[in-house]
């Protein structure tokens, strides 16, 4: 057993260990919860890192275990370079949520149940990007759903949670039930279960080459939250506590993508993904343009970005569907970008309510003054987001956009590129609204805690650094695409 | 009488059992512990009897041990008793079940008193229900079918102070007791033209079947159908299992309905239906018990009677991969039926005793009264949440690989009518969640208006739904072992089918 192994094991194993200490202990832990699912977040994310120089030097880290041989179905966890950013994004993004967690949440003597289940959400997603085969990937995959609709039924804003966190499961099962299907199909075809076999090529009649894209396209469209399938989106991450909206938004929306990217296109070749580039990219530009309107009519400040994340999977699909070098990188970076911009976003919109008690934005307002430093904060984010430099997401979506011009479809990438005007819009009218004009009477400011001004700080400087700075990320994800496109 | 003295002993210890059971309560002690304990002991050391007979049994019958009447030249005429791999495993989930509500009943029953009748019954019960799996041909199938009825009617009309159950139990006597007159009718015209009662029948194989025989085998499968919740002979059941006694509710979906099932689809594949027809009418009925179980349940406001419909359902999904399996011929698919069978014993049971320690403590018996469980009886509503996520095919329990193997076998056909089946079960499992979450969320739903003291549940409840839970979720992580132990079965169905 190697170093990496062991790190790999670490990544997976404290927040298994924590959860499970978390409710075994539940009785003498109220206050020290949150710094245990601290540490544990803390430990995965530098069990990840340290996995870089392995990957760096040509290795992949595997830890390969038996499981049922009847069936074929093996315990395999890996990091390749297609699983690192993902991975990454979704270790970083757990810790700064739980970190933001502590300000935000009372400790009551559920509190250390809250954490277990957010370190269970985060076990899901992690698991999801190491697992090397279906099963474990499957189980993973769902267990990301459980924990996270567990959190919104119980610890949700508002009466109409349960409804919310039920309609966000059957939503996102249905997705995974698809997902499910395309899986079995593939491993009925090879007889194995593992991805790295089916890397090395599959050959399935064209028919079921087009049903197995379809389905594994739309069951992954349901957790990136596209349009039309996007409707748990903004209920589930309204109504969802914040940490955990953060957690949703920034890194299982993600998932999505590390889906469409293991399994249609690095399975299939190009020109077997070839009929599918204009519906994504369809669908893609309608996601855009639909999101960032909606974005636009709604009230509600923690709607407003929710819509913001349908718009911005818009993008990443779009880019997706290019099918060339510039797009798909694009698509990865614009993953890890928006990670980084939506988790600061929801961050901010949190201190204001948090700041004020109010959240929809006709009653906000002229909140400059009192809050600078969350107003320089939420600038750096809607500037961001709306593509604008120096800040990172400016980087993803030039390429996404320069994916799009290679292609033959011109009219469609001028479609996006005038969409993103839009997200220039409600990005501009959310700071607008909130920090400048005047204030409106009876509006009070309170304290905001340390822990839920760090991260947002941490986050706004990264969202510089990444603008600025995109060697590293772009690095992993060259290296990523060569694994797909083969070789570029 | 004679041949392997093994294949007798379960059956032997589960009826002496019971008379001795019967005589200890009478004579000795009424005490429900003790009885309960014996009860438990008696299944355990039928289910040690068994085990055996699994090593002696392949998928060959001709090499099967069997115990039958002995002709007067010494050999073995028509056999009595003959073990089949499959039917073993569902007499062996019987046995393990029965364990489980025996121990459970030690507290359970406190309040019902009448032990003495209980405990013996029980075991009646499952000594039919075993019968009937190992039978070797129709007359004795018959008989132990009908043990199996009668035990289950007064077990289920237990609470005879409560006018429900009352009414429950009788409504389940007419159906039952039509079910299986229409049996016997059914075997008589079979006796009619073949003169014999053999199972499989001798000529079945290859040769056409005349009229009497369709027309009995016809009569056959209804009362069957009637026993195992086929739509539209189902309307028994939810009343059954909302009125009975939550031990027996869960006897009746792990024992009752899945043995019948599984006779069922032994009987017609032995009496000579080929596979492949077999096959297509269950998949069609399938799609109507999954179906109507599952709107059904949708809107169901008492508990029990919401598993009820859940047991109609999965006993459709059950039909369903076997179905398919006899069908297109794949052996997966047939193992994946028979290890739904095995996961969905232990997570309806679970699901039925956890909610009747609810019951027991608190009275509870619509959904709604259900909130705050998880505040009153943490492990109870944990127990409760793993049974109904394993129901609903959640990761990592034991429903979700039997779903996994399930789509698997269904995918194996690929053909135009196997993407419709797989259509139908998938978006069958999608409505399923729609009751089972709601009910999940309702245990742990925080209830502010009552004041809910804590429960100090009894060890007789908590060891069962302890087991259970553990189980559940280890057939879910670990199936391997469960998938070894059903390979005897596909190549033996597949066989007599043709």
């Amino acid at each position: 057993m190697t170093l990496e192994t062991i790190w790999l094991m670490i990544i997976l194993a404290a927040p298994l260990a924590a959860s499970l200490v978390l409710v075994l202990l539940r009785d003498r832990l109220k206050y020290a919860a949150g710094w245990i699912a601290g540490l544990s977040a803390a430990l995965s994310l530098g069990g990840a890192l340290a996995l870089l120089p392995a990957l760096y030097r040509g290795q992949i880290p595997v830890l390969g275990l038996r499981w049922v041989p009847a069936a074929h179905i093996r315990l395999v966890l890996h990091v390749d370079w297609l699983t690192f950013p993902f991975l990454i994004t979704e270790t970083g993004v757990t810790l700064v949520a739980v970190v933001y967690a502590w300000g935000y949440h009372h400790p009551d003597e559920n509190t250390p149940y809250f954490y277990a289940l957010l370190l269970l959400f985060a076990l899901g997603m992690s698991g999801t990007t190491l697992a090397d085969d279906m099963f474990l990937f499957y189980i993973f995959w769902e267990l990301m759903l459980l924990a996270s609709c567990a959190l919104i039924a119980v610890w949700g804003d508002g009466e109409r949670r349960g409804a919310v966190a039920l309609k966000y499961f059957i939503f996102t099962h249905m997705g995974s039930l698809l997902v499910l299907v395309g899986l079995l199909v593939l491993y009925d075809a090879t007889g194995s279960d593992s991805f790295s076999v089916l890397r090395e090529g599959v050959t399935l009649a064209p028919g079921l080459v087009t049903l197995v894209t379809t389905l594994f396209l739309i069951g992954f469209s349901v957790k990136m939250a596209v349009f039309p399938v996007h409707l748990w989106l903004p209920d589930a991450h309204t109504v969802a506590p914040m940490p955990v909206t953060i957690m949703l938004a920034a890194a299982m929306l993600s998932m999505g993508t590390y889906g469409i990217l293991r399994f249609p296109l690095s399975i299939f070749s190009i020109e077997q993904m070839a009929p599918f580039a204009v519906p994504m990219m369809i669908a893609g530009v309608v996601s855009e343009i639909y999101g960032a309107l909606m974005a636009l009519a709604e009230e509600d400040i923690k709607r407003i970005i929710a819509y913001s994340s349908v718009s911005q999977m818009g993008y990443i699909l779009f880019g997706l569907g290019t099918l060339n070098h510039d797009g798909i990188a694009g698509a990865t970076l614009h993953v890890v970008y928006h990670a980084t911009v939506k988790a600061l976003l929801f961050m901010c919109a949190g201190l204001v309510i948090r700041a004020t008690g109010r959240r929809r934005i006709d009653k906000l307002g002229g909140l400059g003054r009192a809050l600078p430093l969350v107003a320089v904060c939420t600038g750096v984010g809607a500037l961001a987001i709306a593509g604008s430099p120096p800040f990172s997401i400016f980087n993803s979506e030039w390429m996404i956009f320069a994916g799009g011009f290679h292609t033959a479809h011109i009219g469609l990438s001028i479609l996006t590129l005038l969409g993103s005007l839009l997200t220039v819009a409600y990005a501009l009218w959310f700071v607008g609204r909130i920090f400048f004009g005047n204030r409106p009477e009876g509006l009070t400011v309170g304290s905001l805690p340390w822990a839920m001004m760090a991260p947002t700080v941490l986050l706004t400087a990264l969202t510089f650094i990444e603008g600025i700075y995109p060697a590293p990320v772009f690095n992993w994800v060259t290296h990523e695409l060569a694994l797909i496109l083969g070789g570029i | 009488m004679s041949g392997n003295i093994q294949v007798i002993l379960p059956l032997a210890s589960l009826t002496g059992g019971a008379f001795i059971l019967y005589l200890i309560a009478r004579l000795v002690t009424g005490r429900n512990e003790l009885l309960a304990f014996f009860t438990a002991l008696v299944f355990a050391v039928a289910l040690g009897t068994l085990l055996p007979l699994f090593a002696m049994t392949g998928p060959e019958q001709a090499s099967a041990p069997t115990w039958g009447y002995l002709e007067s030249g010494g050999a073995l005429t028509g056999a009595f008793l003959r073990p089949d791999p499959g039917g073993l495993i569902v007499a062996g989930v019987a046995l393990g079940l029965g364990i489980l509500v025996a121990l459970y009943s030690g507290r359970y029953l406190a309040l019902d008193h009448r032990y003495r009748l209980y405990y013996p019954l029980l075991l009646l019960l499952v000594a039919g229900s075993m019968g009937m799996l190992m039978a070797a041909d129709l007359f004795n199938l018959y008989m132990f079918c009908e043990l199996m009825s009668v035990a289950a009617y007064v077990l289920v009309a237990f609470r005879r102070r409560t006018d429900t159950s009352i009414e429950a139990g009788f409504k389940y006597l007419i159906m039952g007791s039509v079910g299986t007159v229409i049996m016997l009718l059914g075997i008589s015209f079979i006796y009619r033209e073949t003169g014999t009662l053999a199972l499989p029948a001798p000529s079945s194989t290859g040769g056409t079947l005349g009229t009497w025989t369709r027309a009995g085998l016809a009569c056959l499968l209804v009362g069957l159908s009637v026993k195992s919740a086929i739509v539209p002979l189902h309307t028994w059941l939810p009343d059954a299992q909302n009125r009975a006694p939550s031990s027996i509710a869960a006897m009746l979906s792990g024992v009752i309905d899945q043995s019948a099932l599984y006779v069922l689809i032994k009987i017609a594949l032995g009496l000579g239906w080929s596979g492949y027809r077999l096959g297509t009418w269950l998949i069609l009925f399938s799609f109507l018990n999954m179906t109507l179980g599952n709107l059904l349940a949708l809107v169901q406001t008492y508990t029990k009677r919401l598993l009820g419909y859940s047991t109609i359902a999965q006993i459709g999904y059950i039909m369903l991969s076997m179905g398919v399996g006899l069908r297109y011929q794949s052996r997966e698919a047939i193992q994946a039926a028979l290890f739904l069978l095995i996961a969905h014993a232990a997570m309806k049971g679970l699901a039925f005793l956890s909610k009747g320690v609810c019951h027991f403590y608190c009275g509870t018996s619509t959904v709604y009264e259900l909130r705050g469980t998880a505040v009153q009886a943490p492990l109870v509503a944990a127990t409760f949440s793993i049974a109904l996520a394993g129901l609903a095919g959640v990761p990592p329990l034991a429903g979700f690989a039997s779903k996994w193997f399930v789509v698997g076998g269904i995918l194996q056909a690929a053909d135009t009518f196997s993407y419709v089946v797989l259509t139908v079960f998938l978006l069958n499992s999608l409505i399923a969640l729609g009751y089972y979450l709601p009910l999940i969320g309702t245990l742990f739903m925080r209830e502010t208006s009552r004041d809910l003291p804590r429960i100090r549940v009894s060890p007789w409840m908590t060891v069962p739904l302890v087991i259970m839970g553990a189980m559940v979720l280890a057939i879910g992580l670990y199936p391997e072992m469960l998938l070894g132990w059903t390979t005897d079965v596909a190549p033996y169905l597949l066989m007599l089918g043709g």
